[in-house]
Order: structure tokens, then C-alpha cells, then sequence
């Protein structure tokens, strides 16, 4: 296999791209988390987007340099954290007396605002933390199998 | 000659029921009313509930993010842990084929 021992060589074209491509990936994503409740989008698309700069991160600089940026610890547990999250918001439906996921402190200032959603915009930034993290944290894994045996870091053998 | 038989019985059941979809079809396009002609602004069935009941049952402005998180919350708590199980599940694998690697070089 060609690919086997993953990227070593460092194109610069490649990694010009990525240097180019990876600040516009983060906030086109965060930007998608944040107004997804008032704007097409959501939290699965823009936390997708999020991870897909570890992706990035890895074209350019090969694996060593993407997992010594990105702490895989850190992601592994902010996934379980954003589902926690996201139950946590939906119980607080049935807290005030109506049905779980129910919508509560909707009306904050004029529709279509950022927050006048109410909690569903929060359990969308949650599902947005869990699945940045969570998609993050497997292409760091993908990653990982990749690596060349020189290359291989400590994240890896986790 | 049962094959030449059955091919020719096939055949016609094949006719027959391209024949009773082409009628079907053309009955549908005939008497249903249309649903969307392009022409009209207003939304209508289906969609016209979601979009006059939704800002006073979800009190969301966006139609998709109620729908999601409130009315469908149960569909979107499954699909988060179905992503969790699979990272989880593809972590498991992912580490012990690293650890058998290692196991590998350490035996040789």
C-alpha cells in the first residue's frame, strides 16, 4: 500500500493550504454551532466542521505535530460532557412540569435572536461540543493507525 | 420446452405489471390534487402546520431546531450516543490493534 506509513513528506503546497484553510474552518464551524437554532446549520454540521481542522492540522504537518496540538485526552472526555450536557438540558423540561426536551426560557428579546430560542439553542451547542469532540477525537484515532513507526507519539498508544 | 414456458409466463406477469403501474401512474397524475406547483408562496398540508403552530407550541423561530430538539428530542439524544458507541466501539478496536503491535515488537 502507498499511504501505508500515513503523510511524512511535508508538501508546501499542502501545508500552505492548510495554514490558509484552517482558521476559516474553525469559525465557519463555531459560527454554524452558535446560529444554528436561527439559521440553517446545527450543532452536528458545524461540530463536524470543527473536527474536520484536526484533519487539516494532519495534511500539513503529519501526525506527530496534529496530536501534539490537539490533546486527545481533552476530547475524549468533552464528548461524554456534551451528551451529559445535552440529558441535563432536557430534563430541565421536566423539572418546570412539562415533558422532557421541552423548550423553557424561550422569549428572551425579539424572534430571531441569538437566545430567543430558548434551551433548544443550548442543546444544540451541546450536541455541537459532543460531536466537535467526539468526531475530533476519532480522526485522531484514524490518524493515529496511520502513523509511521517514527512518527508514533505518545497520544497513540492510548 | 418448461423453461420456454416459464420464461413466456414471466414475461407476462413482468407485462402485466408494468402495465398496472403505467395506469396507476397516470390515474395518480390524473385525480390527485397537486401538492406543489411552484407557483404558490404559502405553505400548505404538512408543512403549513409546522410553520403557523410553530412559534406558539415551540416557541422557536427556527422551524428544523424545534423540530429537533423539541419535538424530536428523544430521536436526537439516540443519534448522539449512537455516535458515542461508535467512537467508543472504533477506540476499543483502534487501541488493541496498536496493542498487539506493540506486543508483537516486544515478543520479537
Amino acid at each position: 500500500m502507498k499511504y501505508k506509513n500515513g503523510i511524512t513528506q511535508k508538501n508546501v503546497v499542502v501545508k500552505c493550504g492548510a495554514d490558509k484553510f484552517l482558521p476559516f474552518a474553525l469559525v465557519f464551524g463555531l459560527y454554524i454551532i452558535l446560529f444554528g437554532t436561527v439559521s440553517p446549520g446545527g450543532g452536528f454540521q458545524g461540530g463536524v466542521i470543527v473536527a474536520s481542522s484536526a484533519l487539516l492540522l494532519y495534511l500539513g504537518y503529519g501526525y506527530k505535530t496534529a496530536s501534539r496540538a490537539i490533546n486527545s485526552d481533552v476530547l475524549r472526555v468533552g464528548e461524554s460532557v456534551g451528551a451529559t450536557l445535552y440529558v441535563i438540558l432536557g430534563l430541565i423540561g421536566i423539572f418546570v412540569g412539562s415533558v422532557f426536551c421541552r423548550n423553557v426560557f424561550y422569549n428572551i428579546g425579539p424572534v430571531g435572536d441569538l437566545i430567543s430560542g430558548g434551551t433548544i439553542t443550548f442543546m444544540s451547542y451541546a450536541v455541537g461540543f459532543k460531536v466537535l469532540c467526539g468526531v475530533g477525537f476519532l480522526l485522531l484515532l484514524l490518524m493515529g493507525v496511520l502513523a509511521p513507526d517514527g512518527d508514533d507519539g505518545k497520544e497513540a498508544k492510548e | 420446452m418448461k423453461t420456454k414456458t416459464r420464461r413466456i409466463l414471466a414475461l407476462c406477469c413482468a407485462a402485466l405489471i408494468l402495465a398496472a403501474g403505467l395506469y396507476a401512474l397516470v390515474w395518480a397524475k390524473a385525480t390527485l390534487p397537486p401538492t406543489y406547483d411552484g407557483t404558490k408562496q404559502e405553505a400548505d398540508g404538512a408543512a403549513a402546520i409546522i410553520v403557523q403552530k410553530n412559534l406558539g407550541e415551540a416557541y422557536a423561530a427556527n422551524d428544523v431546531a424545534s423540530i429537533v430538539f423539541d419535538f424530536r428530542g428523544y430521536d436526537t439524544l439516540g443519534e448522539s450516543f449512537i455516535l458515542l458507541t461508535a467512537i467508543a466501539g472504533s477506540f476499543v478496536i483502534l487501541a488493541m490493534s496498536h496493542h498487539g503491535e506493540e506486543d508483537e515488537k516486544d515478543e520479537v
